[in-house]
């Protein structure tokens, strides 16, 4: 859609750039700014200093399923619902809002970056859509990202329980011998 | 420590908040809400005080600012020794945003 006023555009143009900057892929700017589509990889090519990467989004909803990854969303939605429910921010602010204080929250603790800014959005549409929802764990109470139709009578989240290999990745190993190594040198 | 001791610390403590969240509510107002774990009518009414009326607010022998983790799961996920410095506090954090925010009734 092509936009009549000068002045929209420029701001949806600032929009779009710094969600380019927060790490947001094509279909996520073509879907909230009215910018075209050629504009749009003039501009992320111009922020980024690359091409976009090429392919279709992360669609499946099992992927927020697992360990590190249900944290990480788990975590994200719960600035989200704060936002939601205490704030009058809504759709896309809430979620950039929220994603800035996970950014923030994974500095801080010295955690992997999990969670990309389009995969938060796909998260919270996903939750609109019903595909996902969150369950309260029997254990500690917190809300945590499950499948709308998983049986949760008795849920306890992945951070009550952790499983035994939970966050022990090749990544990590590795980086722990390089620790040790400079600790024996 | 005297009466008269306690009462300024109090003060300087309740200055020292009131000023930081002003601060943090002009910046950005809907973080500053999740930080300070105050409703929307709170950050209004702390970011339009005049220097005057914080300085009045400064001055009791009460403090401002109250505890905000009165749950034991979340106090022990803040300052106990887990496994993982990390995660627990991504568990607290989780925890404590569902808490509901200090409102006025």
């Amino acid at each position: 859609m092509r936009n009549k006023s000068v002045v929209t555009e420029a701001r949806e143009i600032q929009l779009a750039a710094e969600l380019i900057r927060l790490g947001a892929r094509l279909q996520m700017l073509e879907a909230e700014t009215n910018v075209s589509r050629e504009r749009l990889l003039k501009l992320y090519k111009e922020v980024k200093g690359v091409s976009p990467p090429k392919g279709m989004l992360p669609f499946s909803t099992d992927w927020f399923l697992t360990w590190q990854p249900n944290v990480h969303a788990s975590l994200f939605m719960s600035f989200h619902r704060f936002m939601i429910e205490n704030t009058e921010l809504r759709g896309l602010d809430a979620v950039v809002k929220a994603y800035r204080l996970y950014l923030e929250h994974v500095e801080l603790n010295g955690l992997e970056c999990v969670l990309s800014l389009t995969r938060a959005w796909t998260l919270v549409r996903f939750f609109d859509a019903n595909m996902l929802k969150v369950t309260q764990c029997k254990c500690c109470t917190g809300h945590f990202v499950t499948h709308t139709y998983d049986l949760t009578n008795d849920y306890s989240c992945g951070l009550c329980h952790v499983p035994a290999r939970a966050g022990k990745t090749k990544r990590q190993a590795s980086a722990t011998a390089v620790e040790a190594v400079a600790a024996v040198a | 420590m005297n009466a008269n001791e306690i009462y300024n610390e109090i003060k300087e403590l309740n200055l020292n908040y009131l000023m930081l969240a002003q601060q943090l509510i002009r910046a950005d107002r809907e973080t500053a809400q999740y930080r300070l774990g105050v409703s929307k009518d709170i950050a209004e009414i702390i970011e339009h005080l005049t220097p005057g009326q914080v300085l009045k607010m400064a001055g009791t022998n009460m403090v401002l600012c109250r505890f905000r983790f009165d749950d034991s799961m979340l106090l022990g996920l803040l300052a106990g020794h887990g496994r993982d410095r990390g995660t627990s506090h991504t568990h607290a954090t989780i925890l404590a945003s569902a808490k509901p925010v200090e409102s006025i009734s």
